[in-house]
């Protein structure tokens, strides 16, 4: 299907709102990850447990004496000394604090200032979602980037090559398999959970929708769920890193900054050429 | 390789520099942008619908303490002593009838009572059964003039500035079904700790809206005169007024 002529062709793959809200995106997760991790920093242990049993924690990252850090996990403690628990404080010094100076906003303790960063960009990365998704179902794109049945016989081909098993990809359109996969479970699974559950933590919003804070199992487990999203999230967001960083790296930031982009040779794209 | 690697970790470390670039952007323009979230979420959530009801067996076994200091006037320490018995709480402001409740008086009223979840700002949260007198039934016994617009809560306890606790309500959270002057925790009166005589339950807001050690009640039109201008302690140290999120 592509000949020697097709193979230094570029087309149009993103559109001017899928990279305005892809680089707010970026923006908006960097801020939502340091201040959440600056509001965990509040109370830091997670709870499968509305009643706040200590027999339920699944997390607890604490000082026990000065100059101690400890993680526990399942019951399984680490000592963490200067990473988790007992770590800079933004001020000069060391304290008793979960997450370090270096990844909270702001760097030292303040829960008020955490907050408001984290409200900001919480309705900034949804602004985001919907400016995304109207577009692109506007421009019947979502077809492209959304995970079909008939994709799924391609994954483990596609994870082959990632993996050197196997020398060609299997053809792909726009986005190969994975990448489906992946866009899928975080634009439509896991960033409307960690809306959800961030509201679902709200007394306000408990009041009006009684259901989703129980959906969730109750408040303490929300702050679970949403806590473990996150964790998904930074997944999610080192492989992507890694993956841009390592397959023409030029070819994918100019392509999300100018929308111009150079398909791989087995890729079978629609489209404008130049 | 030794290109991709640089930027691989370069672009890593943008989630490193959100905390200095955050930082350092305090008191800024931006910085500022940010509240317009407050209003948002005020506007979006508001003050309607319940909060959830509980059964007994919800009741956390260890509710924690986390506020000032029980206060330690000799005003209190008698209070205590003498089983409140001079308590008053006093209802003025912008008020037709202002008045000063006895225990006694708030007793012998309409008396709600509701198994509800405390969420702290923090993020834990305790379940506990409050009883005592809705705030709105005591609002109606003194009456409320043209002008008030808000509900603010002068509180004995003091930080170690000797700063006073104070907190407010708008007219919507002043009257909603479930605001209460509650008198009595798990069945028992209000342990010393946790806001004896009268501690304010705001269930549908965060903790710090509920008040302890309330000790008079005034009617206002404006919080901005008001000790720091923000309408309440915390608020006056950079939390959002409207804590419903």
């Amino acid at each position: 299907m592509l000949d020697g002529v097709e193979l230094c062709r570029r087309i149009y793959k993103y559109a001017l709102a899928t990279r305005i809200s892809h680089w707010l995106w970026v923006l908006a997760f960097g801020a939502l990850v340091s201040s959440g991790m600056q509001i965990f920093n509040a109370t830091s242990h997670l709870d499968a447990s509305d009643a706040s049993d200590p027999a339920h924690r699944v997390l607890s990252i604490d000082s026990p004496v000065d100059g101690l850090g400890t993680a526990t996990l399942f019951g399984h403690t680490f000592a963490t000394t200067g990473w988790l628990g007992w770590t800079t404080d933004g001020i000069g010094g060391y304290a008793a604090r979960a997450f370090p100076s270096w990844i909270t906003i702001p760097a030292y303790q303040d829960l008020a200032d955490g907050r408001r960063w984290h409200f900001f960009f919480g309705w900034a990365a949804v602004i985001a979602w919907l400016i995304w998704l109207i577009s692109s179902a506007r421009k019947r794109n979502l077809k492209e980037i959304i995970l079909r049945p008939s994709d799924l016989p391609k994954l483990w081909p596609m994870q082959a090559y990632y993996l050197k098993l196997r020398k060609e990809p299997p053809p792909y359109g726009l986005y190969n398999p994975l990448q489906k996969a992946s866009y899928t479970a975080v634009l439509f699974g896991l960033a409307p959970l960690m809306v959800l559950t961030g509201l679902a933590m709200s007394p306000g919003i408990n009041a009006i929708a009684h259901p989703l804070t129980w959906l969730f199992g109750g408040r303490q487990f929300v702050r679970l769920w949403h806590f473990t999203g996150m964790i998904l999230l930074i997944g999610f967001w080192l492989i992507h890193v890694f993956q841009v960083a390592t397959q023409g790296i030029v070819n994918q930031l100019t392509s999300m900054i100018t929308g111009w982009y150079r398909p791989e040779e087995n890729q079978i794209v629609p489209g404008k050429t130049t | 390789m030794k290109r991709r690697l640089f930027v691989a970790s370069a672009t890593s470390s943008a989630l490193v520099a959100c905390s200095p670039i955050g930082t350092a952007l305090n008191g800024s323009g931006f910085h500022r942008l940010l509240t317009v979230a407050e209003p948002l979420n005020h506007a979006l959530i508001g003050t309607r619908g319940l909060a959830q009801i509980y059964p007994q067996s919800a009741i956390s076994p260890d509710f924690p303490v986390n506020s000032l200091p029980t206060p330690s006037s000799a005003q209190y320490v008698g209070f205590v002593a003498t089983h409140f018995h001079s308590y008053r709480l006093v209802v003025d402001g912008s008020v037709e009838k202002p008045q000063a409740f006895s225990l006694d008086r708030l007793q012998a009223m309409p008396q709600a009572s509701e198994i509800t979840r405390h969420d702290c700002v923090d993020g834990w949260s305790a379940i506990a059964q409050w009883s005592g007198t809705r705030l709105s039934d005591i609002l109606g016994a003194v009456g409320l003039r043209k002008d008030a617009r808000y509900v603010v809560f002068h509180c004995m306890d003091r930080d170690e500035r000797s700063a006073q606790y104070y907190e407010s309500l708008d007219l919507d959270q002043a009257n909603h079904p479930q605001t209460l002057l509650a008198l009595r925790m798990n069945g028992a009166p209000i342990p010393a700790d946790h806001g004896a005589p009268v501690r304010l339950r705001v269930p549908t807001q965060l903790g710090y809206k509920s008040a302890k050690w309330v000790q008079r009640i005034e009617v206002v039109g404006t919080l901005a005169k008001l000790y720091g201008g923000k309408g309440g302690y915390w608020e006056d140290q950079g939390y959002e007024w409207y804590a419903g999120i």
